[in-house]
C-alpha cells in the first residue's frame, strides 16, 4: 500500500529537486533555489529528515521492537545505504571513464576527486569501499551510512536514556568544533566534506523533534512563541545571504569554528538558521497542499523513494555536468537538464513503486 | 527548551556582531630569510621546460625565517595535480621535494582539495580555511571546473581576483596552478578564454602562476618534432601529476629567495 502525500514525503522530495539542482555547478535554476537567501541548504534538510524518519519508525514500533531487533533493523537500512553508495559511486567512475573516451578529453578523468581511481586503483578502491575516498558530490551516502549505523545507539540511548541523547549529541558537536576534529580521507589525504561528528546533530534533533514526548512534545507546545523567535532570524539571516554580509572570518574569536559559517563542519549559525527555517515552514504543507495537490503528489512520490531517487539524482547531476560542459550551458541545455532530470526523477519513483506493489501482491 | 534555544541564539548572533566590530590582524612581512640561499630543485627533463618566473613569496619567506617551517594550504579541484601523487601514506612529493632541497625546512601541507568546485565558492571555502589554518602559502588549482561549467569569463575573473587580493590582504602568498595542456582542447574557446582570464589575473595582481599549460605544451611540440608519439592524455598519469609537483616545487623554492621588488622611488616633494 502506497502511503498517501504528506508532509515529511513533501519536503523530502523537496530537497531530493534542490540537490539535484544545486549538484550542476553553473547551471541557470541554481540560482532559484533555497540556498540564494538561506544558509543552510537542501544537505541540512535531507539529514533532518532522515532522522525525522527514524524518529517516526521508533515510534511507531514502540512496543514490538526488541534492542537486538532494532538493531538488525536499522543495521539492515545502514548495510543497504552504503552497497547504494558503492554502486553509484562505480557507475559515476564509469561515466566519467566513458566520457573522457567518447570526447576525447581526458581531463574528465580528473573531475570530482575521480584522479586517484584512475591513477592509484588499487589504494582508491580500498578508500571507495572503506568510504574514505569519497568523490565530488557524492559525499552525502557515506555520512548517511555513519548516521545509520549510529542510529541504534541513538535510539537505544532513547530508549534507556531519553533525557541524555540531546546532551551527548551536543557534547559530541561542540568537541568536533571546538578541538576541533573530523573523519579523515584516505588515500587522499583530506577531510570528509560532511564531518559525521557535528552532522550528527542535526540527525538526533529530527530525531528527537519528530516524537510526541520529551523536547518534541515541548516544541510543539509552545511553537507560537518558536515561530515569534524564528522568523527574525530567517529574515535577517536571508538579508546577510543574499548581500554576503558576513564577517571576515580571520577576524572572527577563537574557537573559530563557533562563529564560522561553514557547511562541512555545519557550524551554530547554520544549524540555527535550519531549525528557524523549519520552525517557520512547519505547518505550511497543510495550507498550500489543498491548493496544489499535483505538486504535492509530485514531490512526495519522490520523497517516499528518497534513497533511489537520491541516486539516480546523483548520477543525473553528474550527466548534465558533461551535458553542460559539452553543450555549452545555454539556457536552453540547462532547461533540458532541468526539465528532463526531474523527469526522469519521478520516472524513478514510479517504477520504484510499481515493484512495490508487485511485491506486495505477489 | 524555547527559551534556551533562542538565548542560544541571540548570544551566538550577538558574538558574530561584536566580531564585525574587531580590528583585522596583521602580520609583519618586513623581514628576509636568513637562510642562505639554495640552488632551487631541479625538474626532471622529462617534465619539459619548467618556465618559472621569479615572483617573491614574502609571507613564505618569513615564515622559513622565524619558524622554519612553511604551511601550504592546498585547495582546487585536483590535489594530484598540484602536490605529485603520494604513496603508502607517505607525503606528497612536493613537500618530500621541498624539505630535500631547502635545508632545515618543515613544510607542512593542509589538503583541502574539494573536486567541483568552482572559483567563487572555493574562494568562500578558501578564507574559512585561511582562518583556521592560518597557512603562508596558498596552492590553488583554478579554471579547470570553471571552464567546463561555462563560468562566464567575467564572474570567473571577478572571483578571482577578489580572493587574490583577500589572501594578499591577510599576508598570505599565493599560487595559482593554472589550466591543463589537453590538445583536443586547444580551440575550445571557452577553456581558452578562461586561461588568458587567469594570465590577465596574475600579471594584474603579481602573484605567481604555474604555467601548467604553456610548459605541458612546450613539452608535447618537443616530443612530437623529436618523432616520439605524444600521448593522449598527457600529464593525467602519475608522471604528469609528479612533474607539476617538481614545477610547484621549484617556484616556491626561487619565491622563498627572491628579492622583494625595489619600492618605485618617492618623486622628491615640491613647492
Amino acid at each position: 500500500m502506497i502511503r498517501q502525500a504528506n508532509a515529511i514525503d513533501f519536503w523530502r522530495g523537496f530537497a531530493l529537486i534542490s540537490i539535484f539542482i544545486n549538484h550542476v555547478p553553473g547551471i541557470y535554476y541554481e540560482r532559484l533555489t533555497h540556498r540564494n537567501v538561506s544558509i543552510s541548504d537542501s544537505a541540512e534538510l535531507f539529514v533532518f529528515l532522515a532522522g525525522w524518519s527514524l524518529g517516526l519508525l521508533v515510534s511507531r514500533r514502540k512496543g514490538e521492537l526488541t534492542a537486538p531487533g532494532l538493531v538488525a533493523r536499522l543495521g539492515g537500512r545502514a548495510m543497504t545505504i552504503y552497497a547504494a553508495q558503492i554502486l553509484i559511486s562505480s557507475i559515476a567512475l564509469a561515466i566519467l571513464a566513458g566520457a573522457a573516451y567518447a570526447f576525447d578529453n581526458p581531463l574528465i578523468l580528473e573531475w570530482h576527486n575521480a584522479a586517484a581511481a584512475f591513477q592509484d586503483p588499487a589504494l582508491a578502491h580500498i578508500g571507495l569501499v572503506l568510504l574514505t575516498h569519497q568523490l565530488g558530490y557524492f559525499d552525502i551516502l557515506p555520512l548517511y551510512v555513519v548516521l545509520m549505523l549510529a542510529a541504534p545507539l541513538i535510539a537505544l540511548i532513547d530508549k534507556f536514556a531519553k533525557p541524555a541523547l540531546v546532551p551527548i549529541s551536543l557534547l559530541l558537536y561542540f568537541c568536533a568544533l571546538v578541538v576541533p576534529f573530523t573523519a579523515p580521507t584516505w588515500p587522499v589525504a583530506g577531510q570528509w566534506f560532511f564531518n559525521p561528528f557535528t552532522w550528527q546533530t542535526i540527525f538526533v534533533l529530527g530525531f528527537v523533534l519528530s516524537r510526541d514526548e520529551g523536547i518534541g512534545a515541548v516544541v510543539r507546545r509552545n511553537m507560537r512563541l518558536i515561530r515569534i523567535v524564528a522568523l527574525p532570524i530567517v529574515l535577517v539571516t536571508a538579508i546577510l545571504v543574499w548581500f554576503n554580509w558576513f564577517p571576515d572570518p580571520t577576524r572572527l574569536p577563537e574557537p573559530k569554528l563557533l562563529f564560522l559559517n561553514g557547511k562541512s563542519f555545519l557550524t551554530p549559525i547554520r544549524l540555527i538558521q535550519f531549525l528557524a527555517l523549519v520552525v517557520v515552514f512547519s505547518g505550511s504543507y497543510a495550507y498550500f497542499a489543498p491548493w496544489v495537490p499535483w505538486l504535492a503528489d509530485f514531490f512526495s512520490s519522490l520523497g517516499r523513494n528518497s534513497l533511489n531517487v537520491f541516486c539516480v539524482a546523483s548520477l543525473l547531476s553528474l550527466c548534465g555536468q558533461i551535458a553542460r560542459y559539452l553543450y555549452t550551458g545555454s539556457l536552453l541545455t540547462d532547461t533540458i537538464i532541468l526539465i528532463g532530470g526531474i523527469g526522469l526523477l519521478r520516472l524513478t519513483a514510479g517504477v520504484s513503486e510499481w515493484r512495490d506493489r508487485r511485491t506486495t501482491d505477489a | 527548551m524555547p527559551l534556551i534555544a533562542g538565548a542560544l541564539a541571540c548570544a551566538l548572533f550577538g558574538a558574530l556582531a561584536g566580531a564585525l566590530c574587531q580590528g583585522a590582524w596583521a602580520q609583519d612581512t618586513s623581514g628576509k630569510p636568513e637562510t642562505s640561499p639554495e640552488p632551487p630543485p631541479a625538474v626532471a627533463k622529462d617534465c619539459g621546460e619548467a618556465n618559472v618566473t621569479v615572483t617573491p613569496l614574502p609571507n613564505s619567506a618569513l615564515a622559513l625565517q622565524k619558524r622554519q617551517q612553511v604551511k601550504i594550504l592546498a585547495i582546487g579541484a585536483s590535489s594530484a595535480a598540484m602536490l605529485g601523487m603520494g604513496h603508502d601514506g607517505n607525503p606528497p612529493l612536493l613537500e618530500e621535494i621541498l624539505e630535500r632541497n631547502i635545508k632545515g625546512l618543515d613544510v607542512e601541507i593542509i589538503n583541502r582539495s574539494y573536486s567541483g568546485e568552482l572559483a567563487e565558492a572555493a574562494g568562500e571555502r578558501l578564507k574559512i580555511e585561511v582562518a583556521l589554518n592560518h597557512p603562508d602559502l596558498v596552492l590553488w588549482q583554478v579554471g579547470t571546473n570553471d571552464a567546463f561549467a561555462q563560468v562566464p569569463v567575467e564572474n570567473f575573473e571577478q572571483s578571482v581576483t577578489n580572493t587574490v587580493r583577500w589572501l594578499k590582504d591577510h599576508n598570505v602568498d599565493v599560487i595559482l596552478v593554472g589550466l591543463h595542456y589537453i590538445k583536443q582542447l586547444t580551440k575550445d574557446e571557452h577553456y581558452q578564454a578562461i586561461r588568458a582570464s587567469l594570465q590577465r589575473i596574475t600579471a594584474a595582481e603579481s602573484v605567481l602562476r604555474i604555467t601548467r599549460y604553456e610548459a605541458m605544451e612546450v613539452l608535447a611540440r618537443t616530443m612530437r618534432e623529436s618523432g616520439r608519439p605524444e600521448p593522449r592524455d598527457f600529464g593525467l598519469t602519475e608522471a604528469g601529476y609528479n612533474c607539476m609537483a617538481q614545477y610547484v616545487a621549484r617556484a616556491i623554492a626561487v619565491g622563498l629567495f627572491a628579492k622583494p621588488p625595489k619600492p618605485h622611488a618617492q618623486p622628491s616633494p615640491t613647492r
